[in-house]
């Protein structure tokens, strides 16, 4: 029971709170995992027309949130529909891919104000830091922390760093920063302790657009410097 | 129709939030006692998914810039006439052009809600009107309500509400409960020493100072953390154990996902009390099963919908009974 499952094992099924089920695929950063749990959630959408009182799933890193109201849907019949759907989207593999966004970005300077210390701390140049993370293609791995924050990975090993000892009060928004082995682009201006190493005019966030959000889990991201 | 001519501490409006959208990192947002939100708007012969005024602590006035009815249910936050007349929660008064509410501060609970003859009236934004000041949407412009702000009611001009009140000793507001509050185990048990439920059962916790829309901390002798775990979607109510150790109890403008071991979560109808919970106030918490939980919830919708029908209101509330959860 204490083992966390890996991807391709049975995933757990645990509750959170009176109304809601979480389904729980790796206790990882593992993008197995989170690309079934994106395909798990897509295919709960699809079906949830069909379901009374099933209401949308949030799908997290390695996780399916499953918000439910038990007076019309019970907590029995939902976890046998999520025995279906989970079957019906472990069969297959990794989601097609998403869309390609490419995002210009300004490093350094009073835009990225801790890329001097990521440099010192990893033990490279600016430059090389810039290389490393503008080098690879991400993977939006889920939205969430404020609206149309979008948790990219997998940042290169080598910039692998704790988040900072103490988070600011006001992060300004478009700041582009990493923390662990993901990077994220905030939507607006927040409280945030990720290392900011740049900034870009792309807008994460925006209610007048008929989708607010630029991103969708699973879409793909390029950084450009600029 | 009302002036904002003192906001106090915050002053915001609500409707039932916006769920559903967590999937995009929207948190619900919406009134912090769902319970007080409803009793306002089923006195204000209003719509379900109604907006109100939303009131933090004391500090508030509220200038009638026409003559209306407002109607005033949640916490007492000692509400009061310009001419020292007191406004008890649970009623409709009829405000003449010119006179002003006042609430001269909380005697019991966090929160008040003022409605206004068929909701007030206001934009929304991604299907509500809730004000989630952390991301600017909802509400005016996304923030707070100021000095000089006008709420028109969606009746201008209809006082047939006036001198209705509710029947509370049928249905009492939840927070006029005593005991433990309840929070159903999980899901992260197994990311936290053995027996922090019931470690955190045994203690007495103090509502602490930065408690707000987002979250409520709580001091007292700090749990044995578990450390950081991979993020996971959260809703409100859930307590997370952060590395200090201290609970933090998510809310209704929260993150919609947490990197912290959540050891169980407030059920929905606990949700009212502990929106009415202040900084300061002492809170001890007691573990439910879901099926507790849900019979709980069921119960309050009951008594919520008689109530309704006692005050013949029961036509415009057909939702009611899956309405009030937000």
């Amino acid at each position: 029971m204490d083992d966390p499952p890996a991807a391709g094992h049975a995933p757990r099924i645990d509750r959170l709170g009176d109304a809601a089920l979480i389904v729980t695929f790796s206790d990882e950063l593992d993008l197995r995992a989170n690309a079934w749990a994106r395909r798990a959630a897509a295919e709960l959408e699809v079906r949830r027309p069909s379901v009374p009182g099933l209401d949308t799933a949030v799908p997290g890193h390695a996780s399916v949130l499953v918000p439910f109201d038990p007076d019309r849907c019970a907590e029995e019949a939902l976890r046998g529909l999520l025995a279906e759907v989970l079957d019906a989207t472990g069969r297959s593999e990794a989601a097609a891919d998403g869309v390609l966004h490419e995002i210009s970005v300004r490093y350094g300077g009073i835009e990225g104000p801790d890329l001097p210390e990521v440099a010192a701390r990893t033990g490279m140049s600016e430059d090389q830091v810039v290389a490393l993370h503008a080098g690879v293609e991400y993977r939006v791995l889920v939205l969430g922390f404020v609206p149309g924050f979008p948790y990219l990975g997998v940042v290169p090993a080598p910039l692998d760093l704790p988040r900072r000892a103490t988070p600011r009060v006001r992060v300004p928004a478009g700041s582009v920063a990493i923390a662990g082995r993901q990077t994220g682009i905030y939507p607006f201006e927040t409280p945030g302790g990720w290392h900011l190493i740049g900034r870009t005019e792309a807008l994460l966030w925006d209610v007048r657009r008929e989708h607010p959000a630029l991103l969708a889990p699973g879409d793909r991201v390029r950084f450009v410097p600029r | 129709m009302l002036e904002v001519v003192a906001p106090g501490p915050l002053l915001t409006l609500q409707d039932r939030g916006r769920p559903g959208l967590a999937h995009l990192g929207v948190p619900p947002s919406g009134a912090c006692d769902p319970w007080g939100l409803t009793v306002a708007n089923l006195l204000a012969q209003a719509p379900p998914d109604a907006i109100a005024v939303e009131v933090t602590l004391g500090g508030t006035q509220l200038r009638a810039v026409e003559t209306c009815t407002v109607s005033l249910a949640g916490a007492d936050l000692g509400a009061e006439l310009d001419d020292g007349r007191p406004l008890p929660a649970g009623a409709v008064y009829r405000l003449s052009a010119g006179s002003q509410i006042r609430f001269a501060g909380s005697r019991t609970g966090m929160r008040a809600y003022v409605g206004l003859a068929g909701g007030v009236a206001a934009r929304r934004v991604l299907g509500s009107a809730s004000t989630c000041v952390p991301a600017g949407i909802g509400g005016i412009d996304g923030r707070p309500l100021r000095a000089g702000d006008v709420l028109l009611p969606v009746r201008r001009g209809d006082l047939g509400a006036a001198g209705r009140a509710w029947p509370a000793r049928r249905a009492p507001h939840p927070a006029r409960l005593d005991g433990p509050l309840r929070f159903v185990p999980g899901p992260d048990l197994r990311h936290l020493p053995a027996d922090t439920a019931g470690a955190l059962a045994a203690a007495t916790w103090r509502v602490g100072p930065a408690s707000d829309r987002m979250g409520m901390r709580l001091e007292g002798a700090a749990l044995l953390p578990g450390g950081e775990i991979l993020s996971h979607p959260v809703t409100p109510g859930a307590i997370q154990v952060p590395a200090d150790g201290r609970p933090v109890v998510l809310f209704v403008d929260g993150p919609t996902i947490g990197g912290y071991p959540v050891v169980g979560v407030v059920p929905r109808w606990e949700r009212s009390r502990l929106g009415q919970l202040r900084p300061g106030d002492r809170v001890t918490f007691a573990p439910q099963d879901a099926a507790d939980a849900r019979a709980a919830w069921a119960e309050q919708q009951r008594r919520l919908a008689a109530a309704a029908r006692v005050i013949g209101v029961d036509a415009l509330w057909e939702g009611l009974a899956d309405g009030a959860g937000g």
